[in-house]
């Protein structure tokens, strides 16, 4: 059975049958949820599966078109070479942690996922038809997998052409984000009651209150006291992050997972990102500023 | 068996019926009955907040009329009791996004899930009055023994007599000295003004704005005379003859009946 | 802001007057003290001689009346005076105590979808060219009432009880009130000792969610229940500490009082035990 699992902010898809057929269940998997992946980055594990070079340019073309960039493959010694022409690195025989390549950060504090956590795709084209896809398992860690109720795929995400298509609540938004850029710029603190939405990044400057929501398909960054609900990677990216003066957050939810912590959280600027199977806080000194592809 | 709704309302603000919500549904609980807790205060939720579970809140009662998500999904389930869950308003929106049609069939879909639900309503008498109204078979009336809270306690209940519904009364935050010292009306009085029916007395008492600051339920704490009360009235909901207990004002000689009662 | 007509030519007789401010004093949260704070405010700002009409926006729950002991001489209200029943003076109830004082009750038996949002607007832009205040007592919530209660008012003053769900509901209403000329905030019931004991949200804790400036900060104390329920408004008491606290306010309101607000510590000892043997409530 070909798993996709998540590890730290990868994915590894471990393979353990030809590659052909693997491909093609993992095409099933991905075709389930497409825009879910987009932007992720991934390692697959051939493990002692030996491959061709089609079968193997197969894979990769599966995986792109799902928005999914392989950084490298691990398996039998004779991949090597086929990989070389690929210019897909290597990985050797070892697994995802030890290639060690994201340092891993010091973790204060890891926020706990509520229990009764859902995993939640956002789709904010307006039509949340993949309410199906919400899971209601404990350990929401993005990638076990259960039938749909509804097949219907979610709608594909913009492609590269910016679309700033913020969708703001506030009556006297100062400055919002103009069109050709994917980040949605606000300055004043958001109250209770107030939402911003963006496909691409959101940055505010000021508060934002208990109360108000910001759900960005990219990076949420607040210059001050995040303290209401924030949904960073909310098409699926699981290597958004949130950023923020001061990180008290009623709930953050990032990608599909969703964490409130009942412990008071560090003072000083924080991030919260995705680490293992859990959202992790990190002060920023020791965080991992690792970067990301195209802004989805 | 279909649960019994009831809506908590009072016209004027602050007089404790989130509070009152909270408490009662979760002594409800406490003795063992399905309780779920519907805050109809869309756009100013605090039902949640004062049960401490606004941290996991994903879903709400507008994404469910909106058909969003699935009732069950939206509930939340308070762990420290055997059955209590609670289904959290929106606070991104307003009240005119549901109907009272719409309210009162989210409420039904509740019928099968518990014994007892009981609605939060928000203060006045406007739209999100006739929703969380619309949505019951019965109704408690909580007001304060304070001339503005009677005169709002009243209005409420000659709309409440409108769509015919068994009303009864708990008449919050007494305070036995300004009762006795003449500043403050007496039960008596209170119930003479309202003529409805009487399950509740309680008394003024400053734990609890530390407790629903701190989201605990002031019936899990241990030897709470509040707490007590609380379940008082629950058990006189469910049908039983409860007699109210007699406080007295600190350091004077309690009076055999009349202003000092509480329970 | 005032607004100055234009200077009178030589030879003309009437200056117009400034145009009076229009303040509501909202909450989102109900009962904290707004109907009190709006009587008392009022009844403060008239004292010293400014002329101040005050508003219940609360249709169908009406109460300004009552907090301020007028409610026998009430004969009419808004709707009277919107749907052309009655003039706007012969609705304006007058207080015997406060001679510049005038109340334009809100209706008891009607529903707040019953004012026309654009003629409220109007009425309190006329009763502007009358009066130096208008105050406006919102509603509880944020619904039709509290639309029809803000639209009016250049200013709002944000009355908040110490507790999150009250923050939380201020938070709220600051966020609809959105540009206004002056948003100010008032503390409602403080209770220093349980604020030292850590029960109790203090000043501090309110503002850094609410930020606003504040006008001032009111301790919690029975007297505020018993003159509310008598209608005789602290601010004309000489003795309160709440009744001096208002009239502090309405001196910031009014621009002669520059003083900061003051939080009310816990009492001491030796103060407790002189109220305990019969000092002033």
């Amino acid at each position: 059975m070909t798993t996709i699992r998540g590890r730290g902010r990868t994915l590894e898809i471990a393979v353990d049958r030809a590659l052909p057929t693997a491909t093609a269940e993992i095409r099933a998997q991905l075709e389930e949820r497409p825009a879910f992946f987009r932007g992720s980055r991934a390692v697959v594990n051939l493990g002692l599966v030996e491959a061709d070079l089609a079968s193997l340019v197969a894979l990769r073309l599966v995986l792109s078109e799902f928005g999914i960039t392989v950084d490298g493959v691990s398996g039998v010694a004779a991949l090597a070479p086929l990989l070389a022409e690929l210019d897909v690195p290597y990985l050797g025989a070892t697994s995802v942690e030890e290639v060690a390549v994201i340092p891993r950060p010091r973790v204060k504090r890891n926020v706990s996922l509520s229990d009764g956590a859902r995993s939640l795709v956002a789709d904010f084209a307006g039509a949340r038809a993949d309410l199906a896809a919400r899971r209601t398992e404990r350990e929401a860690a993005a990638l076990e997998r259960r039938n749909p109720k509804n097949g219907a795929p979610v709608a594909p995400p913009a492609p590269a052409a910016p679309v700033a298509s913020a969708g703001v609540t506030i009556p006297d938004t100062p400055q919002s984000a103009p069109a050709g850029i994917s980040t949605l710029y606000h300055r004043g603190t958001l109250r209770g009651g107030q939402t911003l939405h963006n496909l691409g990044n959101i940055v505010v400057i000021g508060d934002v209150n208990p109360g108000a929501e910001l759900i960005a398909s990219g990076d949420i960054l607040v210059f001050g006291s995040l303290r209401g609900v924030a949904h960073a990677g909310a098409q699926g990216d699981l290597s958004a992050r949130v950023v923020a003066l001061e990180l008290a957050p009623t709930q953050l939810r990032i990608a599909t997972m969703i964490a409130a912590s009942d412990d008071a959280l560090d003072p000083g600027p924080q991030h919260a990102y995705i680490l293992g199977d859990r959202i992790a806080i990190v002060p920023h000194a020791a965080a991992d500023l690792g970067r990301r592809e195209v802004p989805v | 068996m279909s649960a019994r709704r009831i809506v908590l309302t009072s016209g004027k603000g602050g007089v404790g019926k989130t509070t009152t919500t909270a408490n009662l549904g979760a002594a409800l609980a406490k003795r063992g009955k399905r309780v779920v807790l519907v805050d109809a205060d869309i756009g100013l939720r605090n039902l949640d907040l004062v049960l401490g579970l606004e941290k996991r809140i994903v879903f709400d009662l507008v994404e469910v009329v909106e058909g969003r998500c699935q009732l069950r999904q939206a509930l939340i389930k308070d762990k420290r009791f055997q059955s209590l869950s609670v289904l959290p308003a929106a606070q991104t929106r307003d009240k005119a996004s549901v109907s009272e049609q719409q309210f009162a069939e989210v409420v039904n879909g509740l019928d099968e899930l518990a014994d007892y639900v009981l609605i939060d309503c928000p203060a006045g008498i406007e739209h999100g009055f006739r929703n969380a109204v619309a949505g019951a078979a019965e109704a408690i009336v909580v007001t304060t023994p304070e001339v503005s809270s009677i005169r709002d306690a009243d209005r409420v209940i000659g709309k409440l007599n409108e769509r015919d519904m068994p009303i009864r009364l708990i008449i919050n935050r007494i305070r036995p000295e300004m009762v006795r010292t003449g500043d403050m009306m007496s039960v008596e009085d209170v119930v003479d003004i309202l003529n409805v029916k009487l399950v509740g007395l309680i008394p003024d008492d400053e734990e609890v704005i530390d407790t629903t600051n701190r989201g605990e339920p002031i019936v899990l704490v241990p030897d709470s005379r509040l707490g007590e009360i609380y379940e008082k009235i629950a058990r006189r909901l469910n049908g039983e003859n409860v007699a109210f207990t007699t406080l007295s004002a600190p350091g004077i000689f309690s009076r055999l009946f009349g202003q000092r009662k509480a329970g | 802001m005032h607004e100055l007509q234009e200077d009178p030519a030589p030879g003309e007789e009437t200056v117009k007057r400034p145009r009076g401010r229009a303040i509501v004093i909202t909450s989102g949260k109900g009962g904290v003290g707004k109907t009190t704070m709006t009587a008392n405010i009022g009844t403060a700002l008239a004292q010293g001689g400014a002329k101040v009409a005050l508003v219940d926006a609360d249709v169908g729950l009406r109460n300004l009346d009552i907090v301020l002991g007028l409610e026998a001489r009430v004969r009419s209200h808004v709707l009277d005076v919107l749907e052309g029943r009655v003039t706007l003076d012969d609705a304006l109830v007058t207080d015997k105590r406060v001679p510049t004082l005038r109340l334009l009750a809100a209706a008891q038996t009607r529903e707040k979808d019953e004012v026309d949002t654009t003629a409220m607007h109007a009425l309190i832009d006329t009763l502007r060219e009358q009066f130096d205040y208008v105050l406006i007592d919102c509603p509880a919530g944020i619904e039709k009432g509290f639309t029809n209660a803000i639209v009016g008012a250049d200013e709002a003053i944000i009355v908040c009880t110490p507790e999150v769900a009250a923050v939380r509901d201020a938070d709220r209403v600051v966020g609809l009130l959105g540009n206004r000329e002056s948003i100010k905030l008032i503390v409602n019931r403080l209770r220093p000792e349980l604020v030292r004991r850590g029960k109790m949200l203090s000043v501090e804790d309110v503002n850094a969610i609410l930020r606003l400036p504040l006008l001032g900060v009111i301790a919690d104390e029975p007297g505020v229940i018993i003159s509310t329920n008598k209608g005789e408004p602290l601010a004309l008491d000489v003795g309160s500490t709440a009744g001096a606290a208002y009239r502090a306010i309405a001196g910031r309101i009014a621009g002669t009082n520059t003083s900061k607000p003051l939080i009310p510590q816990p009492a001491t000892f030796l103060q407790k035990l002189g109220s305990f043997f019969g000092g002033r409530r």
